[in-house]
């Protein structure tokens, strides 16, 4: 019965994203890759929105508070500056790649700096640190379509179900499909998650304030950072993390492709200004997960606390309903981190030969099945191998942060500046996670790697500065200040 | 550049810098279980507050700014 659910929904996943293919343009590389840069602010909300709720707000945020506390809650934090940032990262991502016609980071970095290599190798990092991602999908879609189907589905057959279901509709329909497919996701997740957070604390606990009396009373170290035992995830790491990923969250290859998807600039303000509201739905888990502390206690795999929890109570078709949003939490990131990878390679390697050049589309498709394919052989091979490689993912990333935003308002900024600087965080964020000192004295490594890599960034382009003509800068928006004459920017 | 007129001033964009104060700085002193509010311990009422201000802080900001105002409709 549960399974059913999951398997309908699924089903209808796929015909969403195939029928938004219709009347859509079959050559261009834009039309499938950035939705035609044509994106309402509903469609722009819900995609993103779709985007940041992945499997890791549902497994991930439940069992990192079921296990370390509160601290979980950097989630919410880490977004909220994010999207506050996005306010002005956002419209100047989007002019500058519009002005250009331009694609995601790696090619608007290779534009800025007039230096295709830049785009091959900051494609190949890019790869290297979004693929832990997608694995990470199709691990957490196992999860879930295990525990919904009470075991029946193996993990195996769960996860090629996550790899063909995410590649039918992101390679029919790209980017306006993922949205399409996140307006399904997205109101499912809001109603299952309404609906568990009113019947957890009424069937275990008898209310909200019996439940966190009762949470207060017995795992009060739970309520505040660093958390129970350990001294891993306190204040410092907390800071450090929710200003690292906030200023990460507007480069992240996924997040552009929502930015560039938008119709206008315009339509990013307003998004920047309705998206945080949605992220009060992650105290949904968290506060789920601690709960879970007292209902299922000393579980080997904190990832199952809220799916064992519910498992044991909900009636099988509410629990399939649960799982129906889990699984499409998973595909509707995974697929945008597909596509994200797919246009960065085509646009930014395979396709920058003037023989490959009109095929851009047709690569960008064939590198996101490859990349899909690669990650669920990984999954099946080496399970772990991705999984450790994805803790440094957003540290990572952050690292590509001044070639791609500063470097846009920065005339003097240096490609040697820039790459050396890249070099140096790329470094300190690795040897520091290698040696096991991430976080390094309480605070995130790639916040260190960031700041290390910002100052040699300056440094180097002080010393021998560049200097950008204005095309290759952010323009800033033209403001009409008194209505008549100026051009719309639209 | 070729702006010949001076640009009005965006200083209203300071608002932005709202929700890392009050996730970064202002969650210092709130790292507590006492006083509970709404039946919540008091971190995690300070951080739902900040998630419910932090779309303020934007809305402080575009409020402000004239860019947003001239695309308004």
């Amino acid at each position: 019965m549960s399974i059913a659910i999951v398997a309908l929904f699924l089903v209808a996943a796929c015909v969403l994203g195939i029928r938004a293919a219709r009347g859509q343009d079959k050559v261009d590389l834009a039309a499938w890759s950035v939705g035609g840069r044509s994106l309402g602010l509903l469609m722009t909300l819900v995609l993103m929105a779709g985007e940041t709720y992945t499997t890791f707000s549902y497994l991930g945020a439940a069992g990192w508070s079921y296990t370390h506390g509160v601290s979980a809650l950097y989630v919410v934090a880490y977004l909220s500056i994010g999207m506050a940032a996005s306010y002005v990262v956002g419209p100047l991502l989007w002019s500058y790649a519009h002005r250009h016609g331009l694609h995601n980071i790696t090619d608007i970095a290779a534009h800025r700096f007039g230096a295709p290599w830049l785009g091959v190798v900051l494609t190949v990092a890019a790869t290297v640190f979004l693929l832990p991602y997608v694995q990470l999908q199709i691990t957490g879609m196992g999860t879930v379509v295990a525990s919904v189907s009470y075991g029946a589905v193996g993990l195996g057959l769960s996860y090629l179900v996550a790899f063909a279901v995410s590649e039918v509709f992101v390679l029919a329909s790209g980017l306006r499909g993922s949205a399409w497919v996140s307006v399904l996701k997205d109101v499912t997740v809001v109603v299952t998650l309404a609906v568990v957070f009113v019947f957890v604390p009424l069937h275990f606990f008898g209310g909200y304030g019996a439940m966190f009396a009762q949470i207060g009373a017995e795992r009060a170290a739970w309520l505040t950072m660093p958390g129970p035992g350990s001294s891993t995830y306190g204040l410092a790491w907390f800071l450090s993390t929710a200003l690292l990923n906030g200023a990460v969250y507007s480069v992240i290859p996924t997040t552009v492709a929502g930015f560039l998807g938008a119709a206008s600039p315009q339509t990013l303000r307003r998004n920047a200004l309705l998206l945080p509201l949605y992220q009060v739905l992650l105290f949904v888990p968290v506060i789920l997960g601690l709960a879970a502390t007292l209902v299922v206690p000393g579980l080997k795999d904190s990832n199952l606390a809220l799916f064992e929890m519910l498992g044991t109570a909900l009636p099988e078709w509410l629990f399939g309903l649960v799982g129906a949003a889990g699984a499409l939490s998973a595909i509707v990131p995974m697929a945008v981190f597909m596509l994200a990878i797919g246009t960065m390679w085509s646009r930014s390697v395979l396709g920058l030969h003037e023989r490959t050049r009109g095929r851009q589309r047709q690569l960008a498709q064939v590198v996101t099945l490859v990349a899909g394919g690669l990650a669920l052989g990984m999954t099946y091979v080496f399970p772990n191998a991705l999984v450790r490689l994805s803790v440094i993912s957003y540290e990572g990333l952050a690292q590509l942060l001044p070639l791609v935003v500063i470097a846009l308002v920065w005339r003097r900024m240096s490609l040697s500046g820039g790459v050396a600087g890249l070099v140096a965080g790329l470094l300190v964020v690795v040897v520091l996670m290698a040696t096991g000192n991430d976080p390094w004295g309480g605070v995130n490594a790639g916040a260190i790697g960031l700041v290390l890599n910002l100052l040699v960034a300056a440094a180097v382009s002080l010393a021998r500065p560049g200097s950008a003509p204005d095309g290759r800068l952010a323009a800033p928006e033209p403001v009409p200040a008194r209505s008549g004459t100026e051009e719309d920017h639209r | 550049m070729r702006d010949p007129e001076p640009r009005p001033s965006r200083r209203s964009l300071w608002w932005l810098l709202g929700p890392p104060v009050l996730f970064c700085v202002a969650v210092v002193p709130a790292n507590r279980v006492e006083p509970w509010v709404l039946g919540m311990p008091f971190l995690v009422f300070w951080l739902l507050l900040a998630t419910l201000l932090s779309p303020v802080c934007v809305w402080l900001a575009a409020r402000g700014d004239p860019v947003w105002k001239a695309h308004r409709r």
